[in-house]
């Protein structure tokens, strides 16, 4: 292992490194970088209110222009938005807010892709919030109608009937899962 | 005084001893033997049903195939294995034993020497007293030694004498108490005779020349070869799993289920690049690396030729069965839904030798033109449901196939491949008529197996009496015995596939509340295809509702043993419930299922009962009434929380 | 008993022989055998418990790699015997990071358990493999115990914050990883599904 150690950067690296070395370094070079930002050597999980102000105007932004319905700009504020959360934020910053404020900026993002047809960038961001634990109707309705229009007849059902299964009475739920039998059938031939 | 040890000097009873043992061993072994010759032919080939695909299927195997098959087979036949001629060989050596033993005269002697009081008296062994007496008489007037006659010999007069002696023992024998039961103890009415304790080993193994002999192949038995076997079989064990993978196998499945991370997704190509890791084909071919293992697979994917590698290429093929359950079985384990659904996928793959896609269910077929197929389509077409709306001309030209015979065989397997629907479906526990809490319920399903080439109808259109099971003793007692009754599956159609085989389905039960694999999977290979030969053709049938008759199907029953018993807190709790095909794309089937747990009902009579009782009581009994309704009430306010907190609990704990 | 030596009853004759034979066999002979027998035993049983122990050691992890205490002791190693000139932040960074590791291993262990025991008890996974987790477990508590020893050394007092601090870094990084894989993720599914898409990411029928 020939690591690379540049002094005026203070970043290392590591030619030719596997997925997981590679990972790992760039996880080490961010921490690295944030320390260096970091005056106190006893610094706590508290957020940094700079940050947390710079994100929040950035996706304020984004929802002034989704109000006068510029989405397209919208949905590129809302993403410069969390890219800057992506950078600005330090790891060691407490991972609950962290969690929320990227929940939060993700779920307007997610109904900006689906008004705009971006139905993959969409499922994406859905996932994400379902590995994180979010797991309200709303996704369900959202994930449901993102795979019916990527053609994924199956799997729309299976998200329809989990959505279902945790909230039996919801209405939207219910249409979706006509709607989705019905595409079903006809690519079963089965109309 | 001591007891002296004599050695079998005249071959007395070696011999007896080597037949015993010889007996002990053969009489199992032959019997074994027997029955398995017998036997071979029957059982399951019985019960399998016959398909017309199981003549395709030959006529669609290529003569390499059919070489592989006859090379590696278990070709022994039973008539020249290794046991028979043991057993053979064993019987000539007890034959040989027997001749020695009749011509052997010191045995014969000792024979004689017992002692037979009937043949003394010359009676029969089933003489009554009086018969004894009287014969005694007779006889011993004979012999008596005041009686003989004067001019017999000395010797003479010795032998007669010996001879009354021996008669009126006899006599005694039968008759006086206490001489009677020294015969029955020690076979001589004069009590215990001489006994003699002796090895029976042959005079020349003893010898001094052959004493070293004897003390070496004890030595050697007991200290090496009976070692070496042991340790074999135990190491041998212990290699395998009990789902009868290698060892090693078995632990690089686990390492790659525990560091999988959860960002990644599953494909195909992954699980083959795991499989091709197995130590299976490592210790078939020591000097072949995994990736070789790895473009092999691959090649059978595509049908491609692997030249001098054809036969590695099957015999590998062959063994991912195994190795795909006891990866499935892994993975359940480890409650990963998405692996197990693509090791079911890539078993489908494999079996086809078709990649997994969007378009396999057509691709499947056979005599299919795909580069026709994939580029001239005009519809979408991804299912064989919506292949079939279409004419038979019509479909040729879609599949590109031109010849009119191929073109038949292609729809025949593509109407054989049976697709599930579901009927009915319900959590039983045996003998209540609801889920009970804390029971142990299981799951009952009720599915039609119907072409891609029939009419769809709603399951609403099958009567509740066709769905109904069997109420009685037996069938509480052992509800999965009913699913037995069913045939076995026939083989599946898989001409690239290196063995004949019959594929199964695997119904895996998730929890719809964290969307994970809640136990590992049931496997069953039982169910009627009758239907799939029913022509209820859709392009012919133009109302379902006149010429739809639900007597003339067969509906088949898939029951799952359920690993937990239900919560012990009323309310609804959902499963997802996925059978899937190993062998065939579009046979799978998905569902969501309630698990509605509720009081058993001869509580709510009680209740009932109560109420019925004079009105002295009534503000009791109301009482007892209101509270009862005030819990109900409160359970089902509060059932979704607490179900949360349930379940929530069983997850930290994890 | 017998009057005239003998044991039984006969009806005619029978014949009695006695010869008793006396063999002489050396004072030491038990004494050297027991030796033997003593002293295999005991070295069979040591070699027996060395082998053990080293097949223990040999054991392969049941994570695929350790590249965040590798990393952290190779800085180590540069700043100390090859004279790089890296910077204590650096060497920092690279302990929180192996402390965040070291955490969500732990964590993954634990939640592994049910699991892998259920395995180990169907049968469904060998010897090797419970030994190797189990053997992990122990592994796993010593390193971040090592971890929290280095911290306390780089900077004293700092133990307790710094296991405050690693876990929000665990729970942090793995986010971001979650994040950061969805542009792959997007073209694995792309392909799966025969899809395709213009630049502006809608779907193109």
């Amino acid at each position: 292992m020939s690591l690379v150690y540049d002094v005026n950067t203070k970043q290392i690296q590591l030619p030719e490194a596997s997925d997981d070395m590679a990972m790992n370094i760039a996880q080490i070079n961010k921490l690295t970088q944030d320390l260096i930002a970091e005056s106190n050597p006893n610094f706590t999980p508290k957020p940094r209110d700079d940050s947390t102000a710079m994100i929040k105007k950035l996706f304020e932004n984004g929802l002034k222009q989704t109000k006068q319905q510029h989405f397209p700009e919208a949905l590129k504020s809302i993403s410069l938005a969390i890219e800057m959360a992506q950078r600005k934020r330090t790891p060691w910053e407490a991972f609950a807010i962290q969690l929320q404020e990227l929940q939060f900026m993700v779920k307007n993002r997610i109904d900006l892709c689906l008004i705009q047809g971006k139905f993959m960038d969409a499922l994406q961001d859905i996932e994400l919030l379902q590995n994180t634990g979010v797991n309200t109707s709303d996704v369900f309705i959202r994930k449901t109608d993102a795979l019916i229009k990527l053609k994924q007849y199956e799997l729309a059902k299976v998200e329809c009937e989990r959505g279902l299964s945790l909230d039996p009475t919801n209405v939207k739920l219910k249409a979706l899962l006509l709607e989705n039998t019905r595409k079903l059938a006809e690519y079963n031939g089965d109309i | 005084m001591p007891l002296s040890y004599d050695y079998d000097e005249s071959s007395e009873t070696w011999p007896f001893f080597l037949l015993t043992l010889l007996c002990v061993v053969l009489i199992p072994l032959t019997i074994a033997q027997l029955y398995a010759l017998l036997k071979s032919e029957n059982s399951e080939k019985a019960t399998r049903q016959k398909s017309p695909l199981d003549e395709l299927d030959e006529r669609y195997t290529s003569a390499k195939m059919i070489d592989f098959q006859k090379k590696f087979s278990n070709k022994r036949s039973k008539l020249t294995s290794k046991r028979t001629i043991f057993v053979v060989v064993g019987w000539a050596i007890v034959a040989l034993l027997v001749n020695k033993i009749g011509g052997n005269e010191a045995i014969k002697e000792a024979a004689s020497s017992l002692f037979d009081p009937y043949e003394l008296l010359g009676i029969a062994t089933s003489a009554t007293e009086k018969e004894v007496k009287s014969a005694y008489r007779k006889l011993s007037v004979k012999f008596h030694p005041d009686k003989l006659s004067k001019d017999l010999t000395e010797q003479q007069r010795l032998d007669m004498e010996e001879q009354y002696v021996l008669i009126t023992k006899a006599y005694k024998a039968l008759t006086d108490e206490l001489t009677r039961e020294n015969f029955l103890r020690y076979g001589h009415p004069d009590g215990p005779q001489a006994t003699s304790h002796g090895i029976a080993l042959p005079k020349f193994l003893v010898n001094s020349s052959g004493s070293p002999l004897v003390i070496i192949s004890y030595i050697a038995m007991l200290g090496f070869i009976l070692p070496f076997f042991v340790s074999r079989w135990w190491s041998r064990t212990q290699s395998f799993t009990k789902k009868g993978i290698h060892v090693k196998s078995a632990s690089y499945f686990a390492d790659r289920l525990f560091n999988f991370k959860p960002s990644q997704v599953v494909t195909v190509d992954m699980i083959i690049k795991w499989l091709s890791h197995a130590e299976e084909f490592k210790i078939f071919y020591p000097n072949l690396t995994p990736s070789v293992f790895e473009s092999l697979l691959h090649d059978h994917l595509n049908r491609s030729s692997s030249s001098d590698l054809e036969d590695v290429k099957l015999r590998i093929v062959a063994k991912t069965h195994s190795l795909l359950f006891g990866l499935l079985d892994i993975a359940t384990s480890f409650r990963n839904l998405e692996i197990t659904n693509v090791t079911l996928d890539t078993f489908k793959s494999i079996v086809q030798a078709t990649p997994s896609g969007p378009y396999s269910q057509i691709l499947q077929l056979p005599n299919v033109n795909q580069k026709a197929f994939l580029e001239g389509a005009v519809d979408d077409i991804r299912t064989l449901g919506k292949l079939f709306t279409f004419d038979d001309k019509k479909i040729g030209k879609i599949l590109g196939i031109d010849d009119e015979g191929k073109l038949k065989d292609t729809l025949t397997v593509a109407s054989q491949i049976p697709h599930l629907k579901i009927v009915r479906a319900e959590f039983k526990v045996p003998g209540e008529p609801v889920v009970t809490p804390s029971s142990t319920p299981h799951i009952v399903l009720k599915v039609m197996v119907r072409s891609a080439r029939h009419k769809f109808f709603t399951p609403n259109k099958i009567p509740d009496e066709m769905c109904s099971e069997p109420q009685d003793f037996d069938s509480l007692r052992d509800p999965f015995a009913s699913t037995l009754e069913q045939p076995v599956i026939p083989e599946t159609f898989a001409p690239y596939f290196p063995v004949k085989r019959t594929g199964s389905w695997c119904c895996i039960v998730v929890l719809q509340k964290d969307g994970k694999v809640i136990q590992t999977p049931m496997i069953t290979n039982r169910l009627s295809f009758v239907n799939l030969s029913k022509d209820f053709d859709k392009r012919k049938v133009k109302d379902v509702d006149s010429e739809f008759d639900p007597k003339e199907w067969e509906v088949g029953t898939i029951k799952i043993p359920f690993s937990q018993p239900a919560p012990p807190q009323k309310g609804d709790y959902f499963f997802r419930v996925i059978v899937k095909n190993t062998d065939y794309f579009g046979a799978d089937l998905d569902i969501t299922m309630p698990m509605s747990v509720r009081d058993p009902p001869h509580i709510e009579t009680l209740e009932n009962e109560y109420g019925d009782i004079n009105s002295e009581d009534e503000e009791d009994t109301e009482f007892e009434e209101d509270s009862n309704d005030e819990l109900d009430d409160d359970d089902s306010d509060y059932t979704d929380i607490d179900t949360d907190t349930d379940v929530d609990e069983e997850d930290e704990k994890q | 008993m017998s009057f005239n030596g003998t044991n039984f009853n006969e009806t005619f004759g029978g014949e009695t022989e006695s010869t008793v034979e006396m063999k002489s066999v050396s004072f030491y002979t038990p004494l050297i055998y027991v030796s033997v027998l003593v002293i295999s035993l005991i070295t069979f049983a040591s070699h027996y418990r060395k082998k053990t122990i080293k097949e223990l050691t040999e054991l392969p992890s049941i994570f695929d790699e350790s590249d965040a205490r590798d990393l952290y002791f190779q800085l180590k190693q540069m700043k100390e015997l090859d004279n790089v000139k890296v910077h204590d932040k650096v060497i920092k960074a690279a302990l929180l990071n192996r402390g965040a590791e070291a955490i969500r291993r732990s964590l993954k262990l634990k939640e592994s358990e049910p699991q892998i025991t259920l395995l180990y008890k169907n049968g469904s996974v060998g010897e090797d493999y419970w030994k190797r987790y189990q053997n992990e477990v122990k592994l796993v508590d010593l390193e971040f115990k090592e971890t929290l020893q280095e911290a306390e050394m780089m900077q004293p007092g700092w133990a307790q914050l710094f296991v405050a601090v690693c876990k929000e870094i665990c729970f942090n990084q793995a986010l971001k990883r979650r994040y950061q894989a969805e542009l792959a993720r997007k073209e694995i599914f792309t392909e799966q599904w025969h899809l395709k898409f213009d630049d502006n990411g809608k779907l193109i029928e």
